[in-house]
């Protein structure tokens, strides 16, 4: 998971189980736990914890830096974290005078192979295998295989361009030290430590791009403005909602219908439409799961508006250049794009291992389930009554965990002894009142 | 072993945001139980398609999901016009979905051969001006069959 719990912070407050699409928070012993099964690392449980408790699982920046680390690969949001290095050229030169490499080249050149080799997926698939889904942003792929199967064959097999990007420099540089990811959200940080569709990653470490913004703001680097401004800064757009699909249409050859949406709330409906076949006559989405895109990311240091209107300002020349073409087309035929492994649904997290007793189990839910309050208060450390019910039948709770619950069985409890109060012990019977 | 469990829903006549309901519950079920995903897939294909077809022909209806270790049944009933020729409306692209049912983008005729396709078995009971009564159902018993 690329979301870590710091304890002594938690209060066990609750304000972040119902803030979690896929219900995988649980606050037990006054302290958070997160169901690593469920957890599709979108970063929302962040996002609502007013005690940081809750932060990115990444590694450590400056111990990282200090033990020699001096190749990095940065999403795209990192170049517009900056108003003064207002060119990414700048953020190269100041990563540079600190003796970090930073792999643009490389990358750059991966996320244009991304983008001609889903146009080519795009182009070759069917009619009923369209809309086809963007794999790029982590969380919509882990949201798809955990809650809608069904939509899995629709995910490009395409490599995120990061991941790609890092191992063409490897295998054209020979070169093997150790690579970190600055990464804006928890989402990318599993991408390297566990990820889907391929055995293991290319990069060995993960930071956030907040974490490298934070150290170049505070200063240091002496920016000359030297460098020659990057020449392809057609992947930069892709920080933001929509660059993924612009992209991908420089390299179509003919037009094709594209669907863009940011943010948890559009993601799922968009989602839940697509699996209702509702999206008749679109040829492909884009999903991210932050608002406006990876710009929205809780690990980037800017904020996000501002971040969205630097990306826009660059110009973008979405004509790659007849070598620049040539050099897209070599790579795409190498299939060095290519997603080595197909992706799976996860595991589910059945009540039981056998079916028989699973439905026993079931019913015993519901049965719990009537019983509740159904006003999902989040009190008893669940996100829902659904989810309560579903704790105790298998094991992890009590219904008096209830608030409701516990008081009923407290006013019962009372009646009994009042009712206990009236009785007489029977040698005071018949002698009218007690004297008091 | 004993009763089956049981989901119910009221389908009303028309309501096509609501259809979808009903799949989408037999689909969390069904994941509760640890039942294989494609299994799950065509389950849901079916429960949808029965939501549509009480939503648009038969003026609304109650579908009925019965679970248990054998098997998954979706039982659709309506009291609806009833269908004359069941073995007509089992053709692909056979559709007396009205124009503007169509012009929607329902109604297209697919709904009956999608749920055959997907179900081990299919039956229906109508009888016109009485109604309908669709029962699918899938085997739990083997691998998971075809589609």
């Amino acid at each position: 998971m690329g979301v870590k719990v710091f304890d002594v912070a938690c209060r066990g407050c609750v304000n972040c189980i119902r803030s979690c699409p896929t219900e995988a928070i649980r606050v037990i012993d006054g302290m958070v736990k997160i169901i690593p099964e469920l957890c599709i690392d979108c970063g929302e449980c962040i996002r609502s914890c007013g005690n940081k408790a809750l932060g990115l699982d990444e590694d450590d920046w400056r111990l990282l830096q200090s033990h020699g680390a001096s190749v990095i690969s940065a999403d795209p949001t990192f170049y517009v974290q900056f108003s003064h290095y207002w060119r990414p050229a700048l953020v190269v030169e100041a990563l540079a005078s600190w003796n970090i490499l930073d792999l643009h080249d490389w990358v750059s050149r991966a996320f244009d192979v991304a983008a001609y080799a889903i146009a080519r997926v795009i182009e070759g698939s069917t009619e009923d295998e369209r809309p086809l889904i963007s794999t790029y942003c982590p969380s919509v792929v882990r949201l798809i295989q955990t809650r809608f199967p069904e939509l899995l064959g629709r995910l490009v097999p395409v490599e995120s361009p990061l991941e790609a990007g890092v191992a063409l420099w490897r295998k054209e540089t020979g070169r093997t030290d150790p690579v970190t990811l600055l990464s804006p959200c928890p989402a990318k940080i599993t991408m390297v430590r566990n990820p889907e569709g391929r055995e293991s990653s290319n990069i060995d470490h993960v930071v956030s791009v907040k974490s490298v913004a934070r150290d170049l703001l505070a200063g240091g680097p002496r920016v000359r403005g030297e460098l020659e401004p990057m020449a392809n800064t057609r992947w930069i757009r892709w920080a933001v909602r929509g660059g993924e699909s612009r992209h991908i249409k420089a390299f179509s050859s003919k037009e094709i219908t594209t669907v863009t949406v940011s943010g948890l709330r559009n993601t799922l409906d968009l989602l839940r439409d697509l699996e209702l076949g509702r999206l008749h006559g679109v040829d492909f989405v884009e999903c991210r799961v932050c608002d406006l895109g990876c710009i929205g990311g809780i690990g980037n240091a800017e904020s996000r508006f501002l971040g969205q209107l630097r990306t826009e300002k660059f110009k973008v020349n979405w004509d790659p250049s007849e070598e620049e073409r040539a050099v897209i087309v070599d790579l795409y035929e190498e299939g060095v794009w290519r997603l080595p492994l197909p992706l799976t649904t996860r595991p589910g997290r059945p009540l039981a291992d056998n079916l028989n007793e699973a439905m026993e189990r079931l019913k015993k839910m519901k049965e719990v389930y009537a019983d509740l309050p159904h006003i999902d208060c989040g009190a008893c450390g669940r996100p829902s009554c659904k989810a309560m019910a579903e704790d105790v039948v298998r094991g992890l709770g009590e219904t008096t965990d209830c608030i409701f619950k516990l008081r009923e069985r407290i006013s019962t409890l009372a009646a009994e002894i009042i009712d206990l109060s009236r009785l007489q012990p029977q040698t005071l019977r018949g002698r009218g009142k007690l004297r008091s | 072993m004993g009763a089956p469990y049981v989901v119910e829903f009221e389908i009303a006549k028309d309501d096509f945001l609501a259809a979808g309901e009903g799949s989408g519950s037999v689909k969390d079920t069904l994941k509760m139980l640890g039942i294989p995903s494609a299994v799950i897939r065509r389950a849901a294909i079916i429960t949808y398609e029965a939501e549509m077809n009480l939503v648009i022909h038969g003026g609304g209806g109650v579908l009925k999901i019965l679970i248990s270790p054998e098997k998954v049944e979706i039982v659709a009933r309506d009291d609806g016009p009833g269908i004359p020729d069941v073995e007509l409306a089992m053709r692909e692209g056979f559709s007396t979905a009205p124009d503007r049912i169509r012009e929607m983008g329902f109604g297209a005729g697919m709904g009956l051969p999608n749920i055959k396709r997907n179900a081990d078995s299919l039956e229906i009971e109508s009888a016109v001006g009485v109604g309908t009564t669709l029962t699918a159902s899938i085997d739990l018993s083997g691998e998971g069959g075809p589609a």
